[in-house]
């Protein structure tokens, strides 16, 4: 190791430790319980770093979505939004099968084959209406099925709330995404193609929640407190696969990208 | 879309057209009985936003409606949680106020964006010995529609609605959430809360009337 390195590594270790939260004492059950509910001990921390990604989103990717809704009209961003979740099939198609979700995964590969043909590359989600509505999975969704914790909270700037599984899953999900490897092995043309997917995916998604944050900022009290909230109830809905409106194939699987489409559009 | 206003509106909003049957026995709230409930209120709640009285009108007819539907009581203290017991009578008291002047605010505040707006009922299912789960699926002009599910639970008595789920997330557990982080915060203070809820009330009843 370096030796310059180890002040850095004591410098993140103090940070890390003076950003923890205060364990309430054994003898307030109550406040334990919440604790313990709220799953965030590394909240002081978590809160710098949303304050962090409320700066970025302000200045950087909530007007970039505003210019991306306002350049494209609606049935052209559905196309945009049905192509990338085209692409993501393989990966929702892995983890239905990893989960041994055998109808699920009939259905997702019936939805790319159909979509990719009928559908024009993925522009037109025709499934749906063969009866095959599109579901989203992810590598967090299958760790947790095999029975891994989600670990504590954590909010990352950029990707929104998260925790060590589903943000692993996340790592896996790119890794496994036979795009990824296209693009990592292409040329300059491939190459650039890849950047405009990342950066379609995540005008997409921004975009689609729009008004859903707005109003979250706006109506609540703590809109932190509302967001991890949020986050972890739908994580654990959409690892049960109990929801009952199918979510957008295109979801990371991290972060406010999963944290809710707004309903009305899609 | 404001997710979160028309979670609000759930709140007043159990709206249904038919009620499917499928009722496993043994079930404290019947889930034909909690549907028609819900479909009778949500005929109600409609016709208030959809009327063409003034904002004060049919605020006042929503907040009839509401406080009939909705178990504002239990929902309130469910919220609250722990602090309920940390709080003063008086902070009790001032709490459940603004807390239902929040609930009807929040739609009333918002009536514009509710204007032909339809339900109709999706599934029903049954969920716990005690709560049903009512699902509904919600219209509005040139949005696609989206499903809330509505749990309804007796109380004295009578059908009331005790939460709104959208794609599982829980209004009250997430209110609880924000909530308790406002009161933790604030060094435990209620009053913090009461605060933070009557700026709120405030700020909303200023967007009604510009």
């Amino acid at each position: 190791m370096h030796p310059y390195r180890r002040p850095l590594l004591l410098l993140l270790g103090m940070l890390a430790l003076s950003a923890c939260a205060t364990r309430p004492p054994a003898n307030e059950p109550e406040a334990l319980a919440e604790y313990e509910q709220t799953n965030d001990p590394l909240e002081p921390f978590n809160r710098t770093m949303y304050t962090v990604h409320n700066g970025i989103d302000t200045v950087l990717l909530r007007p970039a979505a505003e210019v991306y809704r306002f350049v494209l009209p609606q049935p052209v961003r559905t196309g945009v939004g049905n192509v990338l979740a085209n692409l993501r099939s393989p990966v929702i198609l892995l983890n239905d099968g990893l989960q041994g979700e055998t109808q699920r995964f009939g259905t997702t590969l019936g939805r790319f084959l159909l979509n990719t043909t009928l559908g024009v590359g993925g522009i037109f989600d025709v499934a749906k209406n063969f009866g095959l509505p599109g579901h989203t999975e992810d590598f967090g969704q299958t760790l947790a099925v095999w029975g891994l914790g989600e670990g504590p909270f954590l909010f990352i700037p950029v990707l929104g709330p998260s925790n060590p599984r589903d943000l692993t899953g996340f790592g896996l999900d790119i890794v496994s995404n036979p795009v990824t490897w296209v693009v990592a092995n292409g040329d300059n043309t491939i190459e650039n193609i890849g950047y405009g997917i990342t950066g379609l995916t995540v005008l997409d998604t921004r975009e689609r929640l729009i008004e859903t944050i707005d109003s979250v900022k706006e109506t609540s009290l703590d809109p932190y407190a509302t967001f991890r909230s949020a986050y972890r109830q739908r994580r654990q809905s959409e690892i049960r696969n109990s929801g009952a409106n199918p979510s957008s194939g295109n979801a990371w699987g991290t972060g406010l990208g999963t944290a809710g489409n707004p309903p009305g559009r899609n | 879309m404001h997710r979160r206003s028309l979670l609000a509106a759930a709140w007043a909003a159990p709206f249904s057209m038919v009620a499917l049957g499928s009722s496993p026995a043994r079930a404290e709230m019947d889930i034909n009985r909690a549907a028609n409930f819900i479909e009778a209120t949500g005929q109600e709640l409609v016709g208030a936003l959809n009327s063409r009285a003034p904002v004060a009108e049919r605020r006042q007819r929503v907040a009839a409606i509401l406080r009939r539907a909705v178990d504002v009581e239990g929902v309130g203290r469910f919220i609250l949680g722990r602090w309920w017991r940390t709080a003063s009578p008086a902070e009790q008291q001032e709490y459940m106020k603004l807390f239902e002047e929040t609930l009807i605010r929040n739609l009333s505040a918002r009536f514009g964006e509710y204007e032909g707006v339809r339900f109709s009922l999706g599934r029903s299912q049954q969920r716990t010995e005690d709560d049903a789960l009512v699902n509904t699926v919600i219209e509005r002009p040139n949005t696609a529609p989206f499903s809330l599910d509505w749990r309804v639970g007796e109380v004295g008595g009578q059908p009331r609605v005790v939460d709104v789920i959208a794609e599982g997330t829980s209004l009250r557990l997430t209110q609880r959430s924000e909530y308790s982080a406002v009161i933790s915060r604030n060094g435990g203070q209620v009053s913090a809360l009461l605060d933070a809820m009557r700026r709120q009330v405030a700020a909303l009843a200023a967007r009604e009337n510009p």
